[in-house]
């Protein structure tokens, strides 16, 4: 048997810090199996891995007449509360600003189809999510993302979540400037920093270049940054304005906006000064009230932006803050052929139709951007490397992940358009429509969420198939309009901006429950999320189609001319929209109409029984808890590597395990004490060991003395006796460092 | 040989006038009836918005049955994933017997009976294990996990499928998995190949 893996195989291929950050996850995974670690915490820790619980996870399913149990093995081995180990699960790969590159799309390719269905799905985040995978699969699926640049860390938990920007930044004929380098150097500056560790909630920032098209959706997130040029002593001079607290969810929040100017070089304190104060007073025992939407509403935006300037006044200078500012001048994407254009060639009228819907012409003249329309956001492992292919051949490295659950290609000369389309075409991936009424958003929703309650992918293929059938019919006012549906009320299919947007509830008729799907009208897709739309009531699931037609013809009726399927929703009010579907609310029994009570592409009777607990939010644990996770990890490391007959790296992976347990205590009382060896034992020592916090009412200082020992004499060539006893000396310091905490431990919890 | 990450094979309809969406109902009864035996069945998934490609997936825990369209060649896509065997011998023949009585499931299904049949007299073959079994070389043979791979698959499948029984490796793109596809002009039928490959488990 094959001893090599893929951690040897990519060794040379991953940066040190993404290959370290793996095999420390696969430690836990270890300690996890041996009952070392505890279920919460690692369970936040393989969500800051972006490996996510799924569907029927606590081994429960409903088949339409009762629960019945999923008989895997090893049924008392868990990953996290109520969560199976064997139980399949869900993996998010983060994506920043939605760039990907063909080497990454074939590796994506690649993982997809040998741990998962073979289905890459686009978020609404940009993202792309897996399902169906095994948990012990991740290490080695990240260590081959790692290997093209790709980590998964934070895109899950209570964290910083994917950094999403316009996917037409940079080309776009209406932005300010090109909001790419920006985000990717907010991204690259938050992943894994400290003062991003301690949140109660999950925190989602955007960039957007321009404010009245739909851009980067700013007003909808938890930090919104809008380019913005200011004149500076005659000088134009690049900043943004800058949103906070907006959010979708249950109860939409728009966002306020904290600086009407935030210059270039501020942006990135500024983020952090408002981590600081979001970590610090964000609520942290109750999920539903824990995003920075509530703080921001209930300190007020004023107060909430003299705490930032003030925390922004103590931050200690980084480097970071504007090193990225040096690359500004030279950012730029290449295109990949030289420009082009049509010329008024005569073309296929399938061309002409999608050319109308999928193209995007660049204010660089020659170029397009042409949308690759994915029906619900899915596409298959050989469609993804065909697509790296074609991608390659037109434009190189110029791809981009959308919030619409789309792939574009930028930078497309004019004139291989219609080559484009036909290999687009040949490989099932040139549907027209893009961005309009057929062009769907949805969730995942039952088909894998534990949270789902109705099937808004289901409902989303049906919507398109019957849509698409007519799309040559369909009247022009409503050609544009977006349809986003959500599977409960979490907003993940953001079906407070569209047009029409539906999230999944039920209701019950005598002894049965029927999925309903809530309707969202009038919310606005442009200025950034502008606008959310009313809630007018709930209908059937198997109503929805009926309705969408029923509600589209009325605002092609009623509509003045030029007016808005938002400002017709205004004009005629909530009453008025309800009674539009009030025909379609009325509950029929089941003996009436007994496919009323199964959902779309889901044959079994309805049932709320496979609801399960949301992993976005749900169990407290200390930050103390989440850092000592690691130094465990590295003990345990540092005694397979005495194993391998390597004392060397034993020792100081022994060494670092107790660096970091150190730091997670000192970290209780002292948040800022920074990476430096120097500057936490310093810390340790005077705030712990000097006051005897840290003694042992037997063994007194002499674990602490183990961590001092070592840091101020360190072996120079260690052997196997010396890495043993100091691997010894690590866990025994680890303990204590348990030990302490439980005695005098700080109160800073985070929330998974 | 060492027993592949994922081992798939997928036999082809050879009639196939039912819409792929018949397929939904079926599975969700077979997890209900629980009517494979050693396996674990989960949920069912549907692609079939997708067109070229899997359509409708009965999940399991060991092993995936897919309703695969790929290439407009409708089948039977049988995905081992975990608990194979200890070889790539013992993990064909758990694959083959577990795709084999899929197929002979599909078409008996009450609700699908007679309105599918399965060939026997081919399929393809997927060693979904990039380390162990990488397709490097493009089907030109000079890579020995591959060739070896080959040699192990033409011994066990003409044992069972008939002594005219080939195996070519696919000359697909290096980022594809290593896929063989399997001629058997003489193959019995899945009763008979069901018998000739009857496992004790």
């Amino acid at each position: 048997m094959s001893n090599i893996g893929w951690k040897d195989v990519l060794a040379d291929e991953m940066s040190d810090d993404l290959a370290h950050e793996i095999d420390i996850f696969e430690g836990q995974m270890e300690l996890m199996g041996q009952g070392k670690l505890d279920e919460k915490v690692f369970a936040e820790t393989r969500l800051r891995r972006g490996v996510y619980g799924q569907r029927y996870d606590n081994g429960q399913r409903h088949d339409g007449f009762e629960s019945r149990e999923l008989a895997f093995e090893e049924m008392e081995r868990i990953k996290g509360p109520d969560t199976l180990w064997h139980a399949p699960g869900m993996q998010r790969i983060k994506v920043p600003g939605g760039g990907l590159t063909p080497n990454q799309l074939d590796v994506l390719a690649q993982v997809a189809d040998e741990y998962s269905d073979g289905i890459l799905h686009i978020t609404t985040r940009q993202d792309i999510q897996l399902h169906f995978v095994h948990i012990e699969d991740t290490p080695d699926m990240m260590r081959r993302l790692a290997s093209v640049g790709i980590t998964t860390r934070e895109a899950c938990g209570n964290s910083v979540r994917n950094v999403t920007c316009c996917h037409l930044a940079g080309v776009c004929r209406t932005e300010v400037f090109d909001a790419t380098p920006y985000s990717e150097a907010f991204a690259e500056f938050l992943l894994g920093h400290d003062d991003v560790q301690d949140f109660g909630r999950k925190f989602k920032p955007a960039f957007s270049g321009c404010e009245a098209e739909a851009c980067g959706l700013v007003m909808m997130h938890d930090i919104g940054y809008l380019a913005q040029i200011q004149e500076v002593d005659g000088k134009p001079k690049r900043g943004f304005k800058v949103y906070v607290g907006g959010g979708l969810g249950t109860v939409p929040h728009q966002a306020k906006v904290l600086s009407e100017f935030t210059p270039e070089e501020e942006i990135l304190p500024l983020v952090q000064a408002v981590s600081r104060v979001f970590a610090r007073l964000g609520e942290k025992r109750n999920r539903n009230r824990a995003r920075i939407k509530f703080l921001v509403a209930k300190l007020g935006i004023e107060e909430f932006r003299r705490l930032v300037e003030e925390e922004r006044k103590t931050l200690p200078h980084d480097d970071r803050w504007t090193a990225y500012m040096d690359t500004l001048p030279e950012y730029e994407e290449k295109p990949y052929r030289p420009p082009t254009f049509l010329n008024g060639q005569v073309n296929s009228s399938e061309f002409n139709q999608w050319y109308e819907t999928n193209v995007y012409s660049q204010r660089q003249e020659g170029y397009s951007v042409v949308t690759v329309n994915l029906p619900l956001g899915d596409l298959t492992s050989k469609q993804t490397w065909e697509l790296a292919d074609i991608a390659r051949k037109y434009v190189g490295e110029n791809v981009r992940s959308t919030v619409e659950q789309n792939i574009v290609l930028r930078w497309v000369s004019d004139s291989d358009l219609p080559n484009l389309y036909e290999e687009l075409k040949a490989i099932g991936l040139g549907d027209p429509g893009a961005g309009t009424i057929v062009d769907i958003t949805a969730c995942p929703g039952t088909d894998t969420c534990k949270l789902g309650i109705a099937s808004s992918r289901g409902l989303a293929g049906e919507l398109r198939t019957r849509l698409t059938a007519k799309s040559a019919s369909l009247p022009e006012a409503i050609k544009d309009l977006k349809i986003k549906i959500s599977g409960c009320f979490n907003s993940c299919g953001q079906h407070h901006v569209s047009d029409i947007g539906f999230f999944g509830n039920s209701r019950r008729s005598g002894n049965f429950k029927m999925p309903h799907f809530q309707v969202i009208l009038g919310g606005k897709w442009h200025d950034n999320a502008g606008s959310y739309g009313l809630a007018v009531g709930a209908v059937p699931s198997k109503t929805v189609p009926e309705v969408v037609d029923t509600i589209t013809s009325r605002y092609v009726e009623e509509r003045s001319k030029g007016e808005t399927f938002q400002e017709w929703i205004g004009r005629i009010g909530k009453k008025e929209a309800r009674g539009i579907i009030q025909p379609f609310m009325q509950l029929p029994a089941f003996e009436q109409e007994p496919e009323y009570f199964s959902d779309w592409g889901d044959p079994r009777v309805f049932s709320l029984g496979d609801i399960g607990i949301g992993e976005c939010a749900g169990e407290v644990v200390s930050l103390f808890s989440m850092e000592i996770s690691p130094a465990e990890s590295e003990a345990f490391e540092a005694q397979i590597a005495l194993d391998e007959n390597d004392p060397a790296r034993a020792d100081a992976l022994a060494y670092s395990s107790m660096l970091k347990a150190a730091r997670a205590l000192v970290r209780t009382q002292f948040l800022d004490v920074g990476d430096s060896p120097d500057r936490i034992v310093q810390e340790f020592k005077s705030r712990f060991f000097d006051t005897e916090l840290f003694f042992d009412q037997y063994a007194k200082g002499k674990f602490g003395q183990y961590l001092l020992d070592r840091h101020s004499s360190p072996n120079a060539s260690p052997d196997n006796d010396s890495a043993h006893r100091l691997i010894e000396e690590a866990l025994l310091f680890i303990e204590a460092t348990h030990a302490c905490e439980s005695r005098v431990g700080g109160n800073v919890l985070v929330e998974i | 040989m060492i027993a592949p990450h994922r081992l798939s094979v997928k036999f082809f309809f050879s009639d196939f006038s039912v819409d792929v969406e018949s397929f939904i109902p079926v599975f969700h009864r077979w997890i209900r009836e629980d009517v494979v035996p050693n396996e674990l069945l989960l949920d069912v998934a549907d692609y079939k918005h997708i067109g070229d490609g899997p359509a409708i997936l009965l999940v399991g825990h060991e092993a995936d049955y897919i309703i695969d369209l790929t290439d407009g060649k409708p089948g039977l896509l049988y995905v081992r994933k975990r608990d194979a065997g200890s070889d790539l011998s013992d993990a064909l023949g758990r694959t083959l017997f577990q795709a084999l009585n899929g197929a002979k499931l599909t078409e008996n299904d009450v609700e699908l009976k007679g309105k599918l049949k399965l060939r026997t007299d081919g399929a393809t073959i997927v060693l979904l294990d990039r380390l162990n079994y990488p397709n490097g070389a493009n089907g030109d043979g000079a890579d020995s996990p591959a060739s070896d791979a080959q040699a192990q698959l033409s011994d066990n499948l003409a044992a069972i499928f008939g002594e005219d029984a080939t195996v070519t490796r696919v000359a697909n793109d290096a980022r594809e998995p290593l896929t063989f596809e399997l001629q058997a002009p003489s193959a019995p039928d899945v009763d008979t190949l069901l018998n000739q490959l009857g496992r004790g488990d």
